[in-house]
C-alpha cells in the first residue's frame, strides 16, 4: 500500500514538473541574459558575420522615447560549410529580453526589414533599427542576424537604461480602414466576452447532466447492471437537451462568424514572402592582403598574422583595427579607441603593429600580433578544437588621412604550444 | 465494488437490507452523501488535470499556432489543432459515455484545457513575458467539444459521432474562432507592404527568438485552389480528424477497460 502511494505521488510530481515545463516552456531567449554570443562556437563568431561601425544611442531613455541602433556588417566569405548560408534566408533581429521595446521600423540599406530578407558574403550592408522603448529597466541590446537553419548571429551590444513606467507607454496602429487602433488592448473586450459566452455554454452543458446529484457512482453502478441496454440512461429530456444545445452551438459559431464579418468587412490574410536588398557599392580594392600563415600561441595568447599586404591607394596605409568575433583589436599608436562600457568588446592596446606604414605601391610582408585576455574570456581558444579551425577577421587599414580601407582575412590557424 | 453495488439495488432505488456492516457509511442518506463527495470532487479535479494534460499536449504539437495571433493562418493552424485536440476528447467522450453514459468527456476536458490554458497564457506570456494579453489569448474551442459530446448523446453511436461530430469539431474551428481573429486580419500599411495588424503586432512586439521566417504560414505546395483555401483545409482537417477520432475512441477503449479501473482503485 506504502509503494503504491509512492508511486501514485511519483507520477503525480511527474506530471506536476512535465505541466510546469510547458508553462514556461516557450521562453528561450538568447539574449535574456547578456553574452550569449559567448556560447557559440568560436568559429561560428568569427565566420559568420563581421560587425562594425555598431552604435546605440540614446543610452538612456524613458518610457515612449526612442531608441536608435545602427551599424554595418558584412558576412564573411569563409562562411562555415557545415551551416546554413545567410544567402538562403535570413531576417534582421534584435537582441532584446522580451518585448521591453517595439520595434518601430528596422531597415538594411534602407529597405524595410519587416520581412526575412537575403545578405551575400563579402558584401557590407548597413542597418538602422528604431526603437521605442515600452517597459522600464536595464537592457543589454544586440543587433542580431537570425539565419534561417544556423539560429541568431548576434552582434555587438550596448547597455540602454529605460525610466518611467509602462503604464504611460503609448502606442497606435492606423488601419488601412482608417481606424486608430491601440495594439496593447485592442479588441480584448471582444476576447473576453466571446470566451466568457462558451465558458457558460459549457458550463451549463455539464450543469444538465449534473442537475441533480450524486452522478457519477450511481450511473456507473447503473451502467455496469444494465450492460448493452445502458442507453436507456439517455432520457427524452435528455435528448431534448442535447439537440437543442447542438443546434446553439451551430448557431452561436455562425452567429458570431457573421457578427465578426459585419464588424470587420475588410480583412486580409496573415502576410509572409521575402524582400530583397542590394549590398552597398563596393569601393574599389585600395589595399589587397594575403594572409601567409595565422599562428595561435597559446601560453602567451597571442594570435599573429604573417600576411603579404599590396598598397595600391596614393597614401601610405597602416593597420588600425583587428576585428574578430565582435571584438575590435586597436593599434593604440594609430586609433585612440577605447572601450565604451564594462561589456564593450574593445582590447584598446590589443593590436601590436611593428612594422612602419606602407608605402603607396609598396607590396611588403608584415606580421600582426592581436595579444588579448579577451581571447580566452570569449573561449575564441577553443577554436583549436574545433573540426574546421579555421579563422575569419575584418582587417582595418588607415591613410595618413584617417581614410579606412576594409579587407576580410582568413583561412587555416595553426595552434603553437610553446 | 460488489457492496458498493448491492446498496443502490437493481432498478436504482438504493436497498438498505444489504447495506455493509463494516463501512463508515451506515445508511442510504450517508451512501448518497458519500456519493455526492465524489461528484464534488471528481468532476473538478478530473477537468482541471485533464485539462492541464492537455495543455501540455497542445503545447507540444500546436504550440506556436496558438500562442501567436500572427501564426493562426488559413492552413495549418486548422489543421494541425483539431487533430490533436481530438485525442484527448476521443479518449474521455469514449470514458464518460462507456463507464458513466455521460455525453460530457470532450467539454469537460476542453473547459480544463481553456481554464489551464488561460492562466498559462495570462502568467507566462503576458505577466512573465510581458506581451499584450490580446496578442497572445488562447484560440476557444469549447464549441468543438460540444458538438462532438451532443452529437453522442443524439446518436448513442461512436461511428455516428465520428462522422458527424468528429466532422463538425474540425470545420468549425476557423468560423468559431473568426470571433476573435478577424479584427486582426484587419490590413494595415506598413511601409509600403500590406500587412495585417497581427503581422505588423508580431514585428512591433520583438521575439528575439522567433525571427519572421520561422512562421508556417500558408506554406503548402497547393496554392492553385485560390480562393478556395479555408473551406478545403476545413474539409481535409475534417476527414483526418474523423480516422483520428476513430483511432483514439479505440485506443481509448483499450485504455479504459475494467482492470485497469479495478487495479486502480
Ligand atoms: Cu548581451
Amino acid at each position: 500500500m506504502k509503494t503504491m502511494k509512492h508511486i501514485r505521488y511519483g507520477s503525480w510530481g511527474a506530471l506536476a514538473l512535465a505541466m510546469l515545463l510547458t508553462l514556461v516552456g516557450p521562453f528561450y531567449s538568447p539574449a535574456a541574459e547578456a553574452h550569449g554570443e559567448r556560447a557559440q562556437q568560436a568559429s561560428l563568431r568569427m565566420r559568420t558575420m563581421h560587425w562594425f561601425d555598431t552604435e546605440i544611442q540614446p543610452r538612456k531613455v524613458a518610457v515612449n522615447e526612442t531608441v536608435h541602433v545602427t551599424g554595418r556588417f558584412m558576412p564573411s566569405q569563409w562562411w562555415p560549410e557545415h551551416i546554413r548560408s545567410v544567402e538562403e534566408s535570413a531576417f534582421m533581429n534584435i537582441g532584446v529580453p522580451g518585448p521591453a521595446f517595439l520595434r518601430i521600423d528596422s531597415r538594411v540599406n534602407g529597405v524595410p526589414m519587416i520581412r526575412s530578407t537575403r545578405f551575400h558574403l563579402g558584401k557590407t550592408y548597413e542597418y538602422d533599427v528604431l526603437l521605442k522603448a515600452r517597459a522600464p529597466g536595464r537592457y543589454h541590446i544586440h543587433p542580431v542576424i537570425s539565419v534561417e537553419g544556423a539560429g541568431p548571429i548576434i552582434g555587438p551590444a550596448f547597455w540602454v537604461e529605460v525610466t518611467g513606467d509602462q503604464k504611460d507607454f503609448k502606442h497606435t496602429i492606423t488601419t488601412m480602414t482608417g481606424n486608430v487602433i491601440n495594439p496593447e488592448t485592442y479588441a480584448m473586450s471582444t476576447i473576453l466576452w466571446w470566451n466568457a459566452l462558451w465558458f457558460v455554454i459549457g458550463i451549463a452543458w455539464l450543469a444538465w447532466w449534473f442537475r441533480k446529484l450524486p452522478v457519477i457512482m450511481p450511473r456507473y453502478i447503473k451502467v455496469e447492471e444494465l450492460g448493452d441496454d445502458a442507453n436507456q440512461l439517455i432520457t427524452i429530456p435528455d435528448m431534448i437537451v442535447s439537440a437543442l444545445f447542438f443546434g446553439f452551438v451551430m448557431l452561436v459559431i455562425a452567429g458570431g462568424y457573421f457578427w465578426a464579418n459585419y464588424q470587420y468587412p475588410i480583412t486580409s490574410v496573415l502576410q509572409t514572402g521575402k524582400v530583397e536588398v542590394e549590398p552597398l557599392p563596393q569601393p574599389p580594392q585600395m589595399v589587397e592582403v594575403e594572409v601567409n600563415k595565422a599562428t595561435y600561441r597559446i601560453p602567451g595568447r597571442s594570435f599573429q598574422v604573417e600576411m603579404t599586404v599590396t598598397n595600391r591607394s596614393p597614401r601610405p596605409v597602416q593597420v588600425g583595427e583587428f576585428n574578430a568575433a565582435n571584438i575590435r583589436f586597436i593599434n593604440n599608436k594609430l586609433l585612440n579607441v577605447k572601450a565604451q562600457e564594462k561589456d564593450d568588446l574593445v582590447a584598446a592596446t590589443g593590436l601590436r603593429v611593428d612594422n612602419p606604414p606602407i608605402q603607396p605601391g609598396e607590396t611588403r610582408t608584415i606580421t600582426i600580433y592581436a595579444d588579448d585576455a579577451l581571447w580566452e574570456t570569449y573561449r575564441l581558444t577553443s577554436l583549436i578544437n574545433e573540426p574546421d579551425g579555421r579563422f575569419a577577421a575584418l582587417l582595418m587599414f588607415f591613410d595618413d588621412q584617417g581614410t579606412r580601407y576594409m579587407q576580410e582575412i582568413g583561412g587555416p590557424m595553426i595552434p603553437s604550444f610553446g | 465494488m460488489s457492496t458498493v453495488s448491492g446498496a443502490y439495488g437493481k432498478g436504482g432505488t438504493p436497498d438498505t437490507t444489504t447495506r455493509p456492516t463494516k463501512s463508515a457509511v451506515r445508511n442510504v442518506q450517508e451512501q448518497m452523501a458519500a456519493w455526492k463527495n465524489v461528484d464534488y470532487t471528481l468532476i473538478p479535479i478530473f477537468s482541471i488535470l485533464i485539462g492541464g494534460v492537455t495543455v501540455f499536449l497542445i503545447a507540444l504539437t500546436v504550440g506556436d499556432w496558438d500562442y501567436w495571433a500572427d501564426w493562426r493562418d488559413r492552413r495549418w493552424w486548422p489543421l494541425v489543432t483539431p487533430f490533436s485536440l481530438i485525442i484527448p476528447a476521443a479518449i474521455f467522450n469514449y470514458f464518460f459515455w462507456k463507464r458513466f453514459r455521460l455525453p460530457i468527456g470532450a467539454t469537460a476536458m476542453i473547459l480544463g484545457y481553456m481554464f489551464g490554458v488561460w492562466v498559462s497564457r495570462y502568467m507566462n506570456f503576458h505577466i512573465f513575458a510581458n506581451f499584450p494579453m490580446n496578442f497572445v489569448s488562447p484560440s476557444t474551442f469549447i464549441g468543438m467539444g460540444l458538438l462532438l459530446d451532443c452529437t453522442l448523446a443524439l446518436s448513442r453511436s461512436f461511428f455516428l459521432t465520428g462522422l458527424v461530430g468528429a466532422f463538425l469539431f474540425a470545420i468549425v474551428l476557423y468560423p468559431l474562432n473568426w470571433v476573435t481573429m478577424a479584427p486582426f486580419h484587419v490590413p494595415v500599411e506598413y511601409n509600403g507592404f500590406l500587412v495585417t495588424v497581427a503581422d505588423l503586432m508580431g514585428y512591433q512586439y520583438i521575439r528575439t527568438a522567433m525571427p519572421e521566417y520561422v512562421r508556417i504560414i500558408e506554406r503548402s505546395t497547393l496554392r492553385t485552389f485560390g480562393e478556395a483555401v479555408t473551406p478545403l483545409t476545413a474539409f481535409f482537417a475534417g476527414f483526418v480528424t474523423l480516422l483520428n477520432y476513430y483511432l483514439w475512441v479505440w485506443i481509448g477503449s483499450i485504455l479504459t477497460q475494467n482492470r485497469w479501473l479495478t487495479r486502480l482503485i
